[in-house]
């Protein structure tokens, strides 16, 4: 009998179906993919974030004195695939979960990820290398500490001016994770 | 006469659907956020409406594909002023990862000016919700001023 009666009860207990947004702060979940975030100190410079980007949206342009690079990211032009992050050797690009990107039409040019990073110095010649930032020093740089902050060539030299004592038994092991 | 018509009509906004040659991503999210109880736009006095002539709020989605591109513009022509445009996704402000496509020539906002626009690929409801809530503030400074949107 009145079988909407017990319908009505419960949802009159369960309480409004409706997100409240709006007047109130949304969840989200834990793994969404929002906005990228780029942080410039742990980025090495390598491109790989540019080359995988679907849309294009990353652009990488040195700047005219030549001391460092202009990275720039577009949210109006990202797709939110997270390639960018999941390709990132040093976990510089990631993506946040934040969606908050609604914005008025005029504002369109100042929606992105705007930073600088400066380029490294080869600590024997002075030539322009990869940077070299402290995150990075600490995770790869801890084995061979003066060679890691060398340019290429001055590394090779450095290798081959090395002294490597004569032992007849010691053929091979010396140089194998060079 | 008007303001105080004004200040009546911003309270129920009637938002139309544009499709410019949309994957129909956004589309879906654009319905959803009308139909799922669990969104709800009307909270906001919105209602989805069929014909261009009724509406105040124009959603566009998609990146203006050459073969629609004439039929969108006399759709838009025929919204009364002052409308408020909301760019639903990235596809109308850069067209997104059709960028290039030999579908369409160029981006959607060269030919419309967008008011508000909703980034993501698609955007989430509650993200389309804030859009308009945003599209929302733009119409009510319009009415106060009494412009249009383009003339």
């Amino acid at each position: 009998m009145l079988p909407f009666l017990k319908i009505m009860v419960k949802n009159l207990l369960a309480g409004p179906s409706t997100e409240a947004f709006p007047f109130a702060p949304a969840h989200t979940p834990a793994r969404f993919r929002g906005k990228a975030n780029h942080d410039k100190n742990k980025c090495i410079l390598c491109g790989i974030c540019r080359h995988v980007c679907a849309a294009g949206a990353i652009q990488m342009r040195v700047v005219e004195d030549g001391s460092g690079v202009e990275y720039v990211l577009w949210h109006n032009s990202c797709v939110f695939c997270g390639l960018c992050a999941h390709y990132c050797p040093t976990k510089a690009l990631t993506m946040t979960d934040d969606w908050h990107l609604a914005h008025r039409g005029e504002d369109r040019f100042a929606v992105r990820e705007d930073s600088f990073v400066r380029y490294g110095q080869c600590s024997t010649c002075g030539a322009r290398i990869q940077p070299r930032p402290a995150v990075i020093v600490e995770a790869l740089g801890t084995r061979y500490p003066d060679r890691f902050m060398m340019c290429p060539s001055c590394k090779r030299e450095s290798l081959a001016k090395r002294s490597v004592p004569a032992k007849p038994d010691m053929e091979t092991s010396e140089t194998s994770d060079e | 006469m008007f303001k105080s018509l004004g200040s009546l009509v911003t309270r129920s906004p009637w938002i139309y659907r544009l499709n410019a040659g949309s994957c129909n991503g956004c589309d879906v999210e654009m319905a959803t956020t009308a139909l799922i109880p669990r969104y709800d736009v009307e909270r906001l006095g919105c209602k989805y409406c069929g014909s261009p002539r009724h509406a105040d709020i124009v959603l566009i989605s998609g990146p203006l594909t050459l073969r629609v591109r004439d039929k969108v513009l006399r759709v838009f022509d025929e919204i009364p002023h002052p409308k408020v445009t909301v760019a639903v996704g990235v596809c109308p402000v850069t067209g997104g990862a059709f960028r290039d496509s030999y579908t369409c020539d160029t981006a959607l906002d060269q030919y419309i000016n967008l008011d508000v626009i909703v980034p993501g690929c698609p955007p989430r409801p509650q993200a389309i919700i804030e859009g308009i809530a945003k599209a929302l503030e733009v119409w009510k400074e319009r009415m106060e001023e009494g412009a249009c949107s383009r003339s």
